[in-house]
């Protein structure tokens, strides 16, 4: 895959001057009196960029250190301090960061102010409050009951969250002294639309075949939708990879790998120090992972007539805090849509929001695909739970499972 | 003392389920609804006519819920599911869910596919307490509790049926407390497997009919049962969410470790606040939630967990603490290392037992309760 994302200078320019911009002017923002918050990837980051307030992902500096192989040694240092190896890697990886001080981009900035928005996982809520100890300053827990599927709990749930908003402009208000401005929060809203229709049409490019795109490519492009989603730059930016995509390999009917067999999906968070490697290794075998409900956390539809009931509806009924079989219609509607013909379920020991209800996903899915599942236990970035000759073995026998079944 | 009637309250702490389905037999027609920790408004099951039951698992061998979870869900999680799934499949007709975190929400859905039932519900808790919207979120999601339930009874819940439970659930709570402050003042009175069995036996049994067995328990007591018969022994709050393996507090008996204070939802905050009598009932549940101690899914602004515990070492003249804390629970994780450091500048001797249900090697737990006790009487 990295020979794909070398074929597309542009857009891999822009991405690397826009983190680069991203942090350094993150990393400037107490020097220029701006606040620095914290938040989840899966939160109404619009409002912060709404109250100029720059917001900073943990989980995002995390992937950095997991990619950067920094695990197990950032893990090991907060081991000392007694938290358990069997916490979320990108806590580990996070706090780990913080007794050490280093950092692959050389580091980022302390927060003024914490938001943890509970949709995606509850496991970020404590981390946080470690973190809001750490520094003294306040955690806002955005609280998203699961988006069961009942009308009335829906329609109280929303008014929950809409309320939690308003609660939110309120302590943003009081933090930086400053009014909130809505028009200035539907500008960015118009933005943060844009960008997630793009990156959902981006994310489809897999649909086609053979597909120019894979999950990989999903994973490295996907960082701008998740923190710089309400800027025009990732509007821009979507639309310049798209165009590009197009252009080099669509219109010339090319696809990631040669000889596309085997169309993958992949439940879970990638394994994130592995995920080069699994591509590769794959790709070997006429074989591409080319789409997962995590990748689509971010493809938002958001109604920018109704800010907060959009936002609201929006970062509550994400994948992992829908009902099981909700979240296994989506991912069976991806199968069809991009006409998939393995699946490969990742339990990853290190995210139990989505590894907890997996072995009742596989069930509900293959049983309505037809599609043989191969299921195997890792951790997404901690090297010490990799078993590699065990999931190499794996995945070949699976491979040849396919192939004895005429797949592809 | 009335040691049959202790005996009666013991026995059901033990094994209720027997018991109760031969209280069904007997003609019972009241339906039996099962509760996952914690929080779920108990009254409301009750004033639907319904018998409210607290599910804590089961300490006999997994067998089928495994097949269902990761191996990384704590042990509370499966020993709860396999209860249902395997031991007590048709013991309950129907089950209200709650959820604090990422473990019982997905539990609830695997529950909801995997276990028969008539009626199923989950009660989604707010996971912060300090902000209006908690307040009026759990309001909602209480109504709608209260109209679920209506609906699967066919009956309306009416205000003073609800009172009524409260009333009998009240009562409860205080003559559950009145025994702790008894069990404080009097170490050789009952000791503290007896005393949070009690608490089991009330999360178990008809409220009304555990009334008037505490009644009776009451009534028996003597001058010469509180008098003081044994050596000195060390005054120790319990923190944590269950203390399972029972075995735990036969430890902490055996250690000469007094329990005079905890944070169990096993525990006071199963017998803490009370229901407000007064004004709208439904309301004054919801704010009864507001007023117990902390739980550590539930956020809640400043470092409550930390604040609570200290508070109860010194208003009960406490000289340590003991953590019980179970095996890959996430929250507890969490919390930890920053409650040692806490407690340690207090000068708090704090011992965190790490345990979980199905634990049968409890020798080396033992030896380090032990010790801890032996570290803290030479104070």
């Amino acid at each position: 895959m990295g020979e794909q994302a070398e074929k597309k200078p542009k857009a891999k320019e822009v991405m690397k001057q826009l983190t680069k911009d991203y942090y350094g002017g993150a990393l400037r923002a107490h020097e220029e009196n701006k606040y620095v918050a914290y938040t989840t990837a899966v939160s109404p980051v619009e409002l912060f960029y709404a109250h100029d307030i720059i917001p900073i992902y943990p989980e995002n500096h995390s992937v950095m250190c997991l990619t950067g192989r920094m695990m197990p040694r950032l893990s090991l240092e907060i081991e000392k301090r007694g938290y358990t190896s069997h916490l979320c890697a990108y806590a580990r990886s996070d706090l780990g960061y913080r007794e050490v001080g280093e950092s692959p981009i050389g580091g980022i900035p302390d927060p003024d102010f914490l938001l943890a928005c509970n949709a995606q996982c509850f496991t970020l809520t404590k981390w946080f409050q470690v973190l809001s100890r750490r520094y003294g300053v306040p955690v806002f827990v955005f609280d998203t009951p699961q988006y069961i599927r009942k009308d009335e709990a829906r329609k109280n749930i929303m008014k929950y969250v809409e309320h939690q908003l308003v609660e939110m402009v309120e302590a943003l208000e009081e933090l930086t002294g400053r009014k909130f401005d809505y028009d200035r929060l539907r500008e960015v809203l118009g933005y943060s639309a844009e960008a997630s229709k793009l990156y959902r049409e981006f994310l489809d490019l897999a649909s086609i075949r053979p597909s120019p795109i894979s999950i990989f490519d999903a994973l490295i492009h996907m960082a701008i939708i998740v923190y710089l989603r309400g800027t025009k730059e990732a509007v821009d930016y979507y639309r310049l990879l798209i165009e590009e995509i197009k252009e080099e390999k669509v219109s010339k009917g090319i696809g990631v790998i040669p000889n596309e067999r085997f169309r993958l999906y992949w439940e879970n968070l990638p394994i994130w120090f592995k995920f080069r490697d699994h591509s590769d290794f794959l790709a070997a075998h006429d074989a591409i992972i080319l789409t997962s409900l995590y990748a689509h956390a971010w493809s938002y539809d958001f109604d920018v007539s109704n800010p907060l009931a959009t936002l609201a509806e929006n970062y509550t009924s994400v994948f992992s805090n829908v009902e099981l079989e909700e979240r296994a219609e989506r991912a069976i509607e991806l199968f069809r849509r991009y006409s998939l013909n393995g699946n490969i379920m990742f339990m990853n020991r290190s995210c139990k929001a989505v590894t907890f209800g997996v072995l009742e996903l596989k069930e509900m899915i293959s049983k309505e695909t037809g599609i043989p599942v191969l299921i195997f236990e890792s951790d997404m970035g901690d090297p010490r739970f990799y078993s590699e000759v065990q999931i190499r073995t794996r995945l070949e026998a699976y491979l040849e499972t396919l192939d004895r079944m005429g797949v592809g | 003392m009335n040691r049959q009637v202790l005996e009666e309250l013991l026995s059901i702490a033990r094994d209720p389920y027997p018991m109760l389905r031969a209280w069904k037999k007997k003609g019972e027609k009241r339906k039996i609804i099962g509760s996952t920790l914690t929080d779920v408004p108990e009254e409301l099951i009750h004033a639907a006519g319904m018998l409210p039951f607290t599910i804590l698992g089961t300490n006999k061998s997994i067998l089928r819920a495994s097949a269902h979870l990761p191996d990384n869900a704590c042990s509370q999680a499966r020993s709860d599911l396999e209860l249902v799934l395997t031991y007590q499949r048709d013991f309950f007709d129907g089950y209200v869910l709650p959820q604090v975190d990422d473990t019982t929400q997905h539990l609830s859905d695997i529950w909801r596919r995997q276990v028969r039932w008539d009626y199923f519900e989950t009660f989604l808790l707010p996971r912060q307490i300090d902000r209006p919207s908690a307040r009026q979120w759990l309001l909602d999601e209480t109504l709608r509790l209260k109209r679920s339930l209506e609906s699967f009874t066919g009956k309306e819940i009416s205000e003073g049926r609800l009172r009524e439970s409260i009333g009998i659930y009240n009562q409860n709570r205080g003559y559950l407390k009145r025994l702790y402050e008894m069990k404080r003042r009097h170490p050789d009175f009952i000791n503290n497997r007896q005393f949070f069995d009690l608490i089991k036996s009330s999360m178990w049994w008809p409220k009304e009919e555990h009334n008037g067995l505490l009644e009776r328990f009451f009534s028996g007591i003597e001058e010469t049962d509180l008098m003081r018969k044994g050596e000195e022994d060390t005054r120790v709050v319990l923190s944590g969410i269950v203390w399972e393996p029972p075995e735990i507090m036969d430890i902490l008996d055996q250690s000469g470790l007094r329990v005079v204070g905890d944070d169990l939802c096993a525990g006071w905050r199963y017998i803490d606040p009370d229901v407000e009598a007064n004004g709208d009932p439904v309301k004054a549940i919801v704010d009864r939630h507001f007023k117990k101690g902390p739980f550590t899914p539930i956020y809640a602004k400043g470092n409550k967990i930390f604040e609570n515990l200290l508070n109860l070492v010194t208003r009960n003249t406490a000289e340590g603490v003991i953590y019980l804390h179970i095996k890959f629970n996430e929250s507890q994780d969490y919390d930890l290392p920053d409650l040692i450091e806490n407690m340690e500048k207090e000068g708090i001797p704090l011992f965190v037992v790490e345990t979980e249900y199905q634990t049968t090697h409890l020798a080396g737990i033992r030896t380090r309760i032990q010790a801890f006790g032996e570290s803290l009487a030479q104070k």
